[in-house]
This record gives C-alpha cells, sequence and structure tokens, in this order.
C-alpha cells in the first residue's frame, strides 16, 4: 500500500548539512494501523511528510499502491494528496469559517461533486465523527477533542484509502486522546483505512497500532508486530520508550544479591487462556515469588510478562520448568 | 470668546461653500484611490508574500525564479516608498497627464496617490499573510489546493480582519496625502488650505480645514474599527 525505498531527507544550511532520515526502508500493508515512535527529533514528522510529499525526500523512492509518486508535480500530485487524508497535531483548520464549511474544503478542492452533494456529504461525515448538530459553530467554539474530529471529517472526506496522523493527539488530554484513538480505530475497521501514524507515546502505539517501527536518529533500528516489540525489545531506544509507558521495566532492582534464580515469562495470544502460573507451580512442585507482572492487551493481543523468583533449592528443577514452559508456549529468559 | 461670539464667528464664515466642495472633493479622491490602491496593492502584497522567503519551493528552479521575482517586486516597493510624497506628485506630472489627460484637481491627483499609498498598502498585505499559521498552508498543500484556492479560500478569508485594518489605516494616510496634493493644484481640503490660509493668510479657513480633516480621520477610524470588531467577533 505504502511503500519506501531507502528513502533519506538532507537539510542544508549554509554552513552545516543535517541528515534528517537516512536510508528508511517501511512497508505499510492495506488495512492496518502502522505507528512511527522516536524521540522528538528523531525524524519522525518529516519521515510522516514524505508520504504525501509535504516533504521532498533527498534519496530513495515512495511508492504509493506500488506506482513511484516521488517526482510527481503539479496537478498529478494535487490528485494524489487528495487521495491521502491528514490530520495534525494542531489540527490546522480555518479559524474563519464555520466546522461545515472546513469539513467541506476538501470536496470543493476535489470538485467532483456539485454543491448539495456536497452539504450530503459534509453531515456524514460529522455523523461519523460525532458531531452531528456542530456545523454551524467556528473552531473557536469547539473543545480540542472536538476540533480534532472535524479534523478527521475533513481528512476523510475524499474518501482516501490511506489516513496519516502526525501526533494527533499530542496536544489533547489523555481522556480525550483515548476517545480520539477509539474514533480512528472505529473508521479503521470500517472503512478499512490504511493508518499511519507518529507518535512519542508508547501508550498511543499500544491502542492503536498493529505493527511499529522505532525511529532514532533518522534511522529505523527496530521493527515489527507491536506485541513482538513491546515484549521482547531489542534496541536500548525502544526499552527506553517502553520503560516511560511502565510496560517494560528491565531493571530488577532492590532485589537481594543471592543465589535465588530469578527467571522472566512472557507470552500473548492465545496462551494467556491457560492457568499458567499453578500449572507451572503444580507440575514442577516449586513455590516462587513474583516480583514483577504486567498482564494486558495490546490492541486486542492479550499479554502476560512475569519475573519470578525461584527458592535457592529450585535451581535443580529449572530445566524442568522451562521445558514446561516450552511446551505451554511461554517464553523464557533466566536473568540469574 | 463667548459662546454668541463664536456662533456669530461660525455664522458670518463666508467660506462654507468651499469648504463643503473641498469636503466632497477629498472624500471622492481618498475613495477612489483607496479603492485603486487595494485593487493594485493587495495582488502586489500576495505575490510578495509568495515569492518570499517563507514560501520558497525546494525545487531550485521554482526557488530561484521566485527569488528573482521577489527582489525586484521588494525593490519597486522599496524605491516608491522612498520617495517623499510631494516629490513622487512632482516626478508623476508627465505620468499623471497621459493616465488621466490633466495633473490637476480630483482626477489629477488620483493616480500620484494610488502610486504612493499601493506600495505601503502591499507590504501591509504581505507582513499579515505571513503571519497566517503555517498549519493552514500545510493543510491546504496536503489536501491537494492549487495555489489560487489556497489564496483565495484560506489566506484571504484568514486575514480579512487584518486587512480591513490596514485598508483604514491606508484610508487615513490617503487622506492625509489627499490634502498634500493640494500644494500642486491637486484639490480638496489641501487645495483650500493652501490657497487660503497659506497663500491668503486666512486663519479662519486654515481652522475650519484642519478640524474637517480631523473629524474624517475619526470618523473612518472609527468605522474601521467597528468593522473589524464585527469580523473578528464571528469566529
Amino acid at each position: 500500500m505504502i511503500e519506501t525505498r531507502g528513502v533519506g531527507k538532507t537539510y542544508y544550511t549554509p554552513t552545516a548539512e543535517f541528515q534528517a532520515l537516512q536510508n528508511v526502508d517501511l512497508a505499510v500493508s492495506a488495512g492496518e494501523v502502522f505507528g512511527i515512535i522516536g524521540r522528538s527529533g528523531a525524524g519522525k514528522s518529516t519521515l510522516l511528510r514524505t508520504l504525501n510529499l509535504l516533504e521532498r525526500p533527498s534519496t530513495g523512492r515512495i511508492l504509493i499502491d506500488g506506482a513511484d509518486v516521488t517526482d510527481l508535480d503539479g496537478e498529478p500530485l494535487r490528485r494524489l494528496r487528495q487521495r491521502i487524508g491528514i490530520i495534525f497535531q494542531h489540527f490546522n483548520l480555518l479559524k474563519s469559517r464555520t466546522v461545515h464549511e472546513n469539513v467541506r474544503l476538501p470536496l470543493r478542492i476535489n470538485a467532483e461533486l456539485d454543491r448539495s452533494a456536497q452539504d450530503g456529504r459534509v453531515a456524514e461525515l460529522l455523523d461519523l465523527v460525532g458531531l452531528t448538530g456542530n456545523a454551524r459553530k467556528y473552531p473557536a467554539q469547539l473543545s480540542g477533542g472536538e476540533r480534532q474530529r472535524v479534523g478527521i471529517a475533513r481528512a476523510l472526506a475524499n474518501r482516501p484509502q490511506i489516513l496519516l496522523c502526525d501526533e494527533a493527539t499530542s496536544a489533547l488530554d489523555p481522556e480525550t486522546t483515548q476517545s480520539i484513538l477509539e474514533l480512528l480505530l472505529d473508521i479503521n475497521r470500517k472503512l478499512k483505512l490504511t493508518i499511519v501514524l507518529i507518535t512519542h507515546g508508547m501508550d498511543v502505539i499500544r491502542t492503536v497500532a498493529d505493527r511499529v517501527a522505532i525511529l532514532d536518529r533518522g534511522r529505523i533500528v527496530e521493527s515489527g508486530e507491536v506485541v513482538e516489540v513491546f515484549l521482547n525489545p531489542r534496541h536500548e531506544v525502544t526499552r527506553a520508550l517502553l520503560a516511560q509507558s511502565g510496560v517494560e521495566s528491565d531493571a530488577v532492582v532492590g532485589i537481594d544479591e543471592d543465589d535465588r534464580p530469578i527467571l522472566r515469562l512472557t507470552y500473548h495470544g492465545m496462551t494467556s487462556e491457560q492457568p499458567l502460573l499453578s500449572r507451572l507451580s503444580a507440575q514442577t512442585g516449586l513455590d516462587f515469588t513474583i516480583l514483577q507482572a504486567s498482564v494486558g492487551h495490546l490492541k486486542s493481543i492479550p499479554y502476560g510478562r512475569f519475573t519470578l523468583r525461584l527458592p535457592a533449592s529450585g535451581r535443580g528443577r529449572l530445566p524442568d520448568l522451562l521445558q514446561l514452559a516450552d511446551e505451554l508456549g511461554v517464553r523464557h529468559e533466566v536473568l540469574r | 470668546m463667548s459662546l454668541d461670539a463664536a456662533v456669530e464667528a461660525i455664522r458670518s464664515f463666508e467660506y462654507w461653500p468651499e469648504i463643503a466642495t473641498g469636503t466632497l472633493d477629498t472624500l471622492t479622491m481618498t475613495g477612489l484611490s483607496l479603492g485603486f490602491t487595494v485593487l493594485i496593492g493587495l495582488p502586489v502584497g500576495v505575490a510578495l508574500f509568495l515569492t518570499g522567503p517563507s514560501q520558497r519551493s525546494e525545487r531550485r528552479l521554482t526557488g530561484r525564479a521566485q527569488a528573482a521575482v521577489y527582489s525586484s517586486l521588494s525593490l519597486l516597493v522599496n524605491i516608491l516608498r522612498s520617495l517623499p510624497f510631494l516629490i513622487l506628485l512632482i516626478l508623476m506630472i508627465p505620468t499623471t497627464r497621459w493616465i488621466v489627460g490633466t495633473s490637476l484637481g480630483v482626477a489629477g491627483s488620483i493616480p500620484p496617490l494610488v502610486v504612493g499609498a499601493a506600495p505601503f498598502f502591499a507590504r501591509l498585505v504581505e507582513n499579515l499573510l505571513r503571519e497566517v499559521d503555517r498549519g493552514v498552508f500545510e493543510a491546504f498543500r496536503a489536501m491537494g489546493a492549487s495555489t489560487r484556492q489556497t489564496v483565495f479560500w484560506a489566506l484571504l478569508p484568514e486575514t480579512l480582519p487584518g486587512l480591513v485594518a490596514a485598508i483604514t489605516v491606508t484610508a487615513i494616510a490617503l487622506i492625509g496625502y489627499s490634502a498634500m496634493s493640494g500644494v500642486i493644484g491637486g484639490g480638496g481640503l489641501g487645495d483650500l488650505a493652501v490657497r487660503y490660509g497659506y497663500q491668503r493668510f486666512n486663519i479662519p479657513v486654515m481652522v475650519v480645514t484642519v478640524a474637517v480633516l480631523i473629524v474624517l480621520v475619526q470618523v473612518v477610524q472609527a468605522l474601521g474599527d467597528r468593522w473589524v470588531a464585527h469580523l473578528s467577533h464571528q469566529r
């Protein structure tokens, strides 16, 4: 659906050059929610903006639906952009126009529908984002969450297959963020829309994304299924980002320095349905202490992650435990 | 001076007809030249903005073309703005004759007024457009809007209150300029003040002329402010 091949972007100032992106390869499939996360300055926004050519890559190619669009210009570029919706952190609505007029703008630009069909489409869109009854209001009269809903309605006006989200919830409070994310998931399912979003918050990724790429200093350092990346982060930047959202905490701190074995178990998906811990305990005859635990859902996939301490005498039976874990489909790692 | 004396002074003032004609002429000159100033200055201001530093294309050739247009327009605007209006009036006499057939009276003062005010107004417009939120442009580019659509559907509506305020400022500047054109036979209140007040030492005519000008400026400013307030209130 969307593909970047070796995309790089270099900015030149009179005295220096700055590589915002280096050799970025991405492949986003139709209908998925693809998250790009990184610290500020990592190049996320630049990367997202190359996808609709708001930024033209210095090197590499951009493919949309298999077609190379990197060099499009003029009318063909405008036509392409009309097929790609985008929402922004600060909404970027016209203050001088009503909600209705703001949402109608892309339809006027596209100019395929007549006036009454445009008005009908606007009503439909406002209904979709839950803003029926607000058509005559001005953006200043709306809350942040409502303004982003207007932004979403505007982005969807021309029935795009792709929606780009540029830190779409970063200016919103947590509760509003949640409702906007739910709306995005809802339209992703209803309209089979492909969504690419960038964020600096792991919580956004874990709520909506199917796959994620971690961007650091202009490079993708890790990418994959959200569950995989969350439960088995390989890169330090990923770990740092996870630690901030409280999912991952690698440090086994404040634990006595002795020889009692410590191990970590992780699992996700169907495995979560089973009474894993009690089975492990019963079948090996080991008592263990839970030092740390995290269970929950990543989007709709259940996952669990436990750090356990066994009694000193348990080391002998550790291989049995690990073998049983393998049989149950639980991933394990002996930390001590 | 007692009240009776003041009333008597006003009644015996014999130049009311001249003042009325002068006021009407000043209004005509200001109104017409304001119209032409906006007609010329607005597109020039938009052109300055679109070719200006904030809107440079990433494409090398387009960027260079923009820079060339910007420098030439900017230079022209600066030259016209650096000429004192009185000098501009005199310099323009041949051109004015060519355009309107005379360099005298109401008609003869309109071309120099427009040439004096349009560059000023164009700069005001350029600065206003620079204040428009960058995000709005980005949204329009991302929607696939053409430059024309961006100008007419986003830029101008978003800056409308500012534009009205800029038109008000320009109108007041034009009232001042139009009085100056009286010096070279331009008509209006300035002409009156020069011919009666300056050349014939008629202090009352001078005083009344000044009073009328003050009232005109106050009225224009008040109307402009109310319009701006009305526009800003809507959003």
